[in-house]
């Protein structure tokens, strides 16, 4: 085998050629069976017998896109309270729980009360920061103080995160969830013998939610905010980008929210919110693994089958605005310079999605045109690459490139941009295009060789917008030609609906380079 | 709530016809409590390593487990070797020969050839080079896994490590070596290992610029010539293919390959750093403090020791389980003072290993974490576990243990390790009945002999003059950690790791 002949390699590749799209007639597909509660829950099931598990989720259609400003974060703020426990789960007594609960709220209303004083005592310029600890008048510790009697009084009567330890100690294991513009999505994986047992805790959630340690749980997510946000050396600059790209789409807040919105969030908020968004016909579940359909039917009918049936949630109604100068962002951080380019496009399954997925396979890859241009090339940049993000209401084009040597953002971004010049105006060759369908065909299977991944895919897609997308991905990508990629490369990348983003070292740690 | 949305609550939905009726349940059947519901048993057995273990006529090992759910495959040669191979001058160059396998083209083929060729399979090849291991893999859809296998073994076996590829590789690195201090977690890490390990022992010495600009390809070659052999390899297959059919694929394709001799010097020499205990911190202007608790726990070689089974559900209860362990409970649900806290364990066959407490917090209360998180592991070496949390931390490591061998790929490679590590397959066999039959005072027994808060390294990177005078509250300063003493280690040059001049 290891002295096997150039001719050899020639020959199996010209026989990959022609069988790319068709090595077994057809292009993968999962056999999803799916079916529908009278409440409009819908339920999609893989059986996978070679497993000991299932793993189950269910997507809430819903994300920051669906907040407005005051209220931005709370989508990923709700995701976290969604562990906080039930009627049943997380108390020994239910009935003064709920009542200490309500007295919290009321005195968290007059601390919002006085906050609201803070903040024009902040805009005279009498306080630094509304919210600062050192800068509260005294009502305030005073009420901060009776607060936190309450949360000692509740907490003797919690049992702490009970709907994990249940879950844990059944074997249950990688619970979690996460929320993005568009989607909240929830998972975990179960002994496939106690499958009873997730439909127990997650419809009881749905059921019964109660929010409790709502504001120990807002420092958790402002901790997180630190966490990936602020703390990282893109972080802060990512976030201005994006609120800079959209102008009037939702998707200019960020889904982790402004801290200054965070901060205020109410009880009541949230409870709108969840009889707004996380109605059974606004939910999505899944299951992968090994079990019977008609157990997880009847399963499904007898728990989920509780849930009422809710108003349909109301639609995202602002659309992107028509950009009309380009825009630029200069930022100096802890960083290697890069540059990124985005483009306004297309959002999820719109037509010519499929073609902006075959021109970034051709960017893309050790062999891609970005790698080898900018650098082999040139030896230009470090990495590159280019990826069509479609989210559920818009989407963007990013091409990203990091900087070599004595080389700058700028010329990175003339590299970048000559590269979609060339896609648009020069030829490509057949093989080139044909790489690129290979690479959809395997990862058609690739994609479904995890259980976890497989069920994460069918989530987010439906929460986009159709789970049959995983079934019609590829050959809708195959069917691409070289005149879509080339009419798609016109269409989209001119100068009026880009943004770019300049990375440069910052001062401070230039110093420290040699 | 926006009054768009409060008007559409008022609105009324009419159903729609469903083509599947499904019949209306009975509430009475739901149990009260999940607790009340009658589970069934689990189907499952501890597959027998040997069953997959074969031997290839020049001595290297290989398992394979086959899956023909789908047409894929997945192949893996696992190398004893490491950067602990390297002499001094040359730290660095066990990774680069690593890399530069995989990117630098075969002896038949130029780099840009082999990754058109191997990107128009669409398969993926790799190769990598760390500290007690090397490894380099091929996956593919079957009906082109033997020309992939054929690129891989030309790969495996004839690197070119091109020369304009190696300088391509190395001025990557060099802009990656420029980013060391950019990241706090880069920072964290790397003082982390130099604390517990020393700055030059193989498995926490980093590669300086001196070293890059030293490697040349020659290096690579004797590196490549002398130990990635088949003497030191352990291959793991796994996916749609027929046992005996890759079995005679891989002797056809290695059988000219002789193993002989023990080229590599195996096991890894040990450390033999001494640990300083003590608090530690480098200055990063973050609003939050990135913290590292812990010290050295023994090697771990006695793989039928069941004190693994006790310690691991020692760091279960502790902060190895999430939300149902000790120090996240305290230190995130209760005060909301971090995103993640937890604590490990581990068991490293070749140095010592760690035990490790991490958090990050907001600068003002990373004491009081630090301090809640110190009290934690005290209590577990003092108090008895309750029956409940011991019953909770087996219940779930017994429960979660079929998930270690649900696909192929992991019975593959977790038989693999095995071999890898000089451990019997027995183990799997004895891991269950084990963590059955471990105690409460087993726990506080090995959470006595193990665990040594009063000798931690506790490391923190972030703002000093906000962490050190703690919370607002006054419920915690960094005083009170080790009477109040620090090191302030120095900022260090990014591409030579020395401390910064004036600093």
């Amino acid at each position: 085998m290891t002295a096997m002949t150039p001719r050899r390699l020639l020959l199996a590749l010209a026989l990959f050629e022609g069988l790319a799209a068709t090595v077994y007639g057809q292009t993968a597909k999962v056999p999803v069976q799916s079916f529908e509660l009278a409440n409009g829950m819908t339920f999609l099931a893989v059986q996978r017998p070679e497993l000991t598990t299932v793993t189950a989720g269910w997507v809430a259609h819903v994300g920051s896109s669906n907040e407005r400003p005051g209220i931005t974060g709370i989508s990923h703020f709700f995701e976290h309270m969604m562990f906080k426990g039930t009627k049943k789960i997380g108390t020994t007594n239910s009935r003064r729980d709920l009542e200490i609960i309500d007295e919290q709220e009321t005195i968290q209303t007059q601390i919002r009360a006085i906050y609201e004083q803070q903040r024009e005592r902040f805009r005279l310029g009498e306080i630094e920061d509304p919210y600062a600890p050192d800068a509260r008048p005294p009502e305030l510790v005073t009420l901060q103080t009776r607060f936190d009697a309450l949360v000692a009084e509740q907490r003797a009567l919690m049992v702490k995160d009970e709907f994990d330890k249940i879950y844990t100690s059944e074997g249950a294991s990688g619970m979690n969830a996460f929320t993005s513009q568009d989607v909240t999505v929830y998972f975990i994986t179960v002994p496939a013998n106690k499958l009873e047992l997730w439909f127990w805790m997650e419809s009881d959630r749905l059921l019964h939610p109660v929010f409790r340690e709502f504001y120990s749980e807002r420092d958790v997510v402002h901790e997180e905010r630190r966490l990936r946000t602020e703390s990282t050396p893109t972080g802060k600059f990512e976030e201005l980008f994006d609120a800079m790209f959209w102008q009037s789409h939702p998707y200019t807040w960020p889904v982790v929210g402004w801290p200054s919105d965070l901060q205020v969030l109410s009880l009541a908020q949230a409870r709108t919110y969840f009889d707004t968004y996380y109605a059974p016909n606004n939910v999505t579940a899944a299951l992968v693994g090994n079990f019977e359909l008609d157990a997880v039917k009847e399963l499904a009918e007898r728990y989920f089958g509780r849930l009422e049936r809710r108003p349909e949630p109301p639609d995202v109604v602002t659309l992107e605005m028509e950009q009309t100068a380009e825009k630029e962002m200069r930022a100096s951080c802890d960083c290697q310079p890069q540059v990124e380019l985005r483009y306004h496009t297309v959002p999820f399954r719109h037509r010519d999605s499929y073609a902006l997925d075959v021109l970034a396979g051709l960017l893309n890859g050790q062999s891609g045109r970005l790698y080898t241009s900018l650098v082999l090339d040139q030896g230009i940049a470090s990495d590159a690459g280019a990826f069509q993000d479609s989210k559920k209401w818009a989407g963007a084009f990013s091409l990203q490139a990091e900087a070599k040597g004595d080389s700058t953002p700028e010329r990175l971004q003339q590299a970048l941009v000559a590269e979609l010049v060339k896609l648009r105006d020069e030829p490509i060759p057949t093989r080139e295009l044909q790489k690129v369908k290979n690479q959809i065909t395997a990862s058609a299977y690739q994609r479904l060789a995890s259980g976890f991944y497989l069920l994460l895919q069918l989530l987010v897609y439906d929460g986009l917008g159709d789970w049959q997308y995983i079934n019609e991905w590829a050959d809708r990508t195959l069917a691409v030609t070289v005149e879509d990629v080339k009419r798609v490369a016109a269409e989209y990348f001119d100068l009026d609906r880009r943004a770019v983003a300049f990375y440069q070292r910052n001062v401070a740690s230039a110093e420290v380079q040699p | 709530m926006s009054r768009c949305a409060t008007l559409l609550l008022a609105l009324t939905v009419t159903s729609p016809l469903y083509a599947q009726v499904i019949r209306v349940a009975e509430p009475d059947t739901i149990p009260d409590r999940p607790e009340t519901i009658a589970f069934g048993p689990l189907d499952f057995s501890v597959p027998d390593g040997d069953a997959y273990r074969h031997q290839l006529s020049n001595g290297v090992v290989v398992y394979v487990a086959e899956d023909h759910t789908l047409p894929l495959v997945s192949l893996t040669a696992t190398l004893k070797i490491g950067s602990y191979l390297e002499s001094d001058e040359h730290v660095g160059l066990a990774g680069f020969t690593g890399s530069l396998i995989r990117s630098g083209g075969t002896e038949r083929l130029a780099p840009r050839d082999f990754d058109e060729q191997v990107e128009f399979l669409a398969a993926s090849l790799s190769s990598s080079g760390g500290d007690t291991t090397a490894s380099a893999g091929v996956r593919s859809i079957t009906p082109v896994f033997e020309e992939s296998l054929a690129l891989f073994f030309d790969m495996l076996r004839h690197p070119r490590f091109d020369p304009e590829r190696l300088e391509v590789e190395k001025g990557n690195t060099l802009e990656a070596m420029r980013q060391r201090n950019d990241d706090a977690d880069a920072i964290l890490g790397r003082e982390w290992s130099w604390l517990l390990y020393g700055n030059d022992y193989y498995g926490s010495r980093r590669m300086r610029k001196q070293n890059l600009d030293a490697i040349t390809r020659q290096d690579l070659q004797a590196f490549h010539a002398r130990y990635w052999r088949p003497e030191n390899m352990i291959v793991s297959v796994s996916g749609d293919v027929d046992t005996p059919t890759i079995l005679a694929t891989l002797e056809r394709g290695l059988a000219d390959w002789p193993g002989d001799g023990d080229s590599n010097r195996w096991p890894p020499p040990e450390s033999m750093h001494v640990v300083v205990p003590g608090v530690y911190h480098v200055e990063k202007d973050i609003p939050q403090g990135k913290v590292l608790i812990g010290h050295l726990v023994p090697q771990w070689t006695d793989w039928s020791n069941p004190d693994r089974a006790a310690l691991q559900v020692m760091n279960h209860i502790l902060g190895g389980s999430g939300f149902t362990s000790r120090i996240m409970k305290r230190v995130r649900s209760d005060e909301g003072l971090a995103y993640s806290a937890g604590s490990s364990f581990s068991f490293d066959p070749f140095q010592p290993g760690t035990f490790t407490v991490s958090f990050q917090s907001k600068n003002e209360t990373v004491a009081l974490a630090a301090k809640i998180s110190l009290e934690e592991v005290r209590r577990i070496q003092e108090e008895l576990v309750s029956d409940e949390e011991l019953e909770i931390a087996k219940g779930s490591l017994i429960q979660t243990f079929p998930q270690r061998f649900d696909s192929a790929g992991q019975i593959a490679s977790t038989f693999a390790y095995d071999a890898f590590i000089g451990r019997s397959h027995e183990y799997w066999q004895l891991w269950r009945p084990q963590v059955e039959a471990v105690t409460a005072d087993d726990v506080r027994r090995v959470a006595q002999q193990h665990l040594k808060p009063d000798e931690v390294v506790l490391l923190l990177v972030g703002k000093w003059d906000e962490i050190a005078k703690g919370d607002s509250d006054g419920r915690a300063t960094m005083a009170d950690f080790f009477g109040g003493a620090v090191t302030h280690l120095p900022p260090r040059d990014p591409l030579t790791l020395e401390p910064h001049a004036g600093s």
